[in-house]
């Protein structure tokens, strides 16, 4: 306050260096108007959108901000990519999953590193008749399901060589043909 | 910067979001007083995506996506308030309908459309089937209708239905790739949608389906709004306020704020409500 006539009137902005600041009128609350570029925050001490870090060191070391790394995995034209201080990834396309959109989200798999989104991660597609307990989550890399007893293949779709019966639920019954009269 | 911060003179004004703070711009008929341009709402903490404007109760609502929130404050000078605050994922767009005293929203995690009164009671799933990544959203109340626009990039469109979600339809698909803002010319009836993909902005009359190009070759916008002959939208690339003539399909104005960052959602706020013919004001 300027007008009261005391040396003491104006205090300096508590803001880094060539910010500017305000007092909110109702709250007389002093927030920082002009903060460093990709800085925001009362005091400037938090990330622009899009963006992480700790640029004050609020809690640890000064972490200068910088871009959500994601993996290729988030789209650009999004908001709130990121966790703006942690970096955490909070919105992860592709069906990729995990703090840097880094591996498939449940029930894909594949490779979310591969730099053609086709090739990243694919739906498991367990066979439902086949998988123990009707799961739909498979293996991480390989996208094997948790085949049922003598069932095989990747997505537990068809029973061994000599079994049948998939649709029962419990896994495939042995043949039992009769050696003699059975061709193949 | 002036400590009276939250004073807005009269006439009407820009209101548009970058970071943490609402800044407004007065306008002298369609001209932007940028030299009388400042902040009106601070919250540091938050990133505010979407910006509406109550002419009723002369209070500005905003979306934040850091704890996800929609939250208000008057004009003449008051401490926010959260009205929404679960059950969010990343509300992205919002309007209000001043007749009928509703709050619709968007919200691009939880993937639906949703309605509340202006306090925030009552809420309601609007729309949850076909939205992948919704963001604008605009009223005409005078019409009953809602407008919305869906980025997604495997299919993007523009949708409308009745406010109560009846009859939603597509308006537009084509030549689109990621409209980011939409507004609706309550004086012309006219739909105009800013698109970072096409980078163009364009019009619909909802009615005849009549489609036009306004100006081309745009860089990034985010939201866009109409006012008088001029659309103005915000920009990520250039970080400020454009203004296009309609009519004259042309840029013809740019704020360039000081505090450089990305701009977000943008409107208008009004002394008094504009006058429109309502057939059901009871």
């Amino acid at each position: 306050d300027a007008t009261v006539g005391s040396s003491s009137d104006c205090k300096p902005c508590p803001c880094p260096s060539g910010a500017t600041c305000a007092i909110v009128p109702k709250t007389k609350d002093v927030v920082c108007t002009n903060c460093p570029a990709g800085t925001t925050g009362k005091r400037c001490e938090l990330c622009d959108d899009g963006f992480f870090g700790d640029p004050l060191g609020t809690s640890g070391p000064v972490r200068a901000c910088r871009a959500c790394k994601c993996s290729d995995n988030i789209d650009p034209n999004a908001v709130g990519n990121c966790d703006r201080e942690t970096g955490e990834c909070l919105k992860c396309i592709y069906n990729t999953d995990g703090f840097f959109c880094d591996r498939c989200k449940e029930g894909f798999y594949g490779n979310a590193l591969a730099a053609n989104p086709a090739d990243k991660c694919k739906p498991c597609s367990c066979s439902p008749y086949g998988t123990v307990d009707r799961q739909t989550t498979c293996m991480q890399v390989t996208g094997q399901c948790q085949c049922l007893p003598h069932v095989t293949n990747r997505d537990c779709g068809a029973c061994e060589p000599g079994f049948y019966n998939l649709q029962s639920g419990k896994g495939c019954e042995r043949c039992n043909c009769n050696p003699i009269g059975s061709t193949n | 910067t002036r400590p009276d911060a939250n004073l807005v003179s009269p006439g009407t004004n820009l209101l548009f979001a970058q970071s943490g703070k609402i800044d407004h711009i007065p306008l002298d008929g369609t001209n932007m007083k940028k030299e009388e341009a400042k902040t009106v709402i601070h919250v540091p903490d938050q990133v505010v995506i979407a910006v509406a404007y109550d002419c009723v109760d002369k209070m500005v609502y905003w979306s934040d996506i850091t704890q996800p929130s929609i939250s208000r404050a008057s004009m003449q000078g008051g401490q926010p308030a959260a009205i929404i605050i679960k059950d969010l994922g990343s509300p992205e767009g919002i309007a209000i309908d001043s007749l009928s005293r509703n709050l619709y929203w968007t919200d691009s995690i939880l993937d639906r459309i949703e309605v509340s009164r202006l306090d925030g009671r009552h809420r309601r799933v609007l729309f949850d089937n076909d939205l992948i990544n919704p963001r604008a959203i605009v009223a005409d109340p005078a019409n009953g209708r809602l407008y919305w626009a869906d980025w997604n990039r495997d299919g993007p469109k523009i949708e409308t239905s009745n406010m109560d979600g009846t009859d939603r339809i597509v308006l537009v698909k084509g030549d689109l790739e990621l409209p980011n803002g939409l507004t609706f010319d309550h004086h012309s009836r006219q739909l105009c949608w800013a698109d970072a993909g096409t980078r163009k902005v364009e019009c619909i009359d909802p009615y005849t389906r009549l489609r036009r190009k306004i100006v081309d070759g745009v860089q990034y916008p985010f939201a866009i709004v109409s006012y008088g002959r001029n659309l103005y939208y915000t920009d990520w690339r250039r970080e400020s306020v454009v203004a296009v003539d309609r009519v004259a399909e042309r840029e013809v104005d740019q704020f360039l704020p000081q505090k450089r960052s990305r701009t977000y959602g943008i409107t208008t706020s009004f002394p008094q409500c504009p006058e429109v013919n309502y057939c059901s004001s009871d």
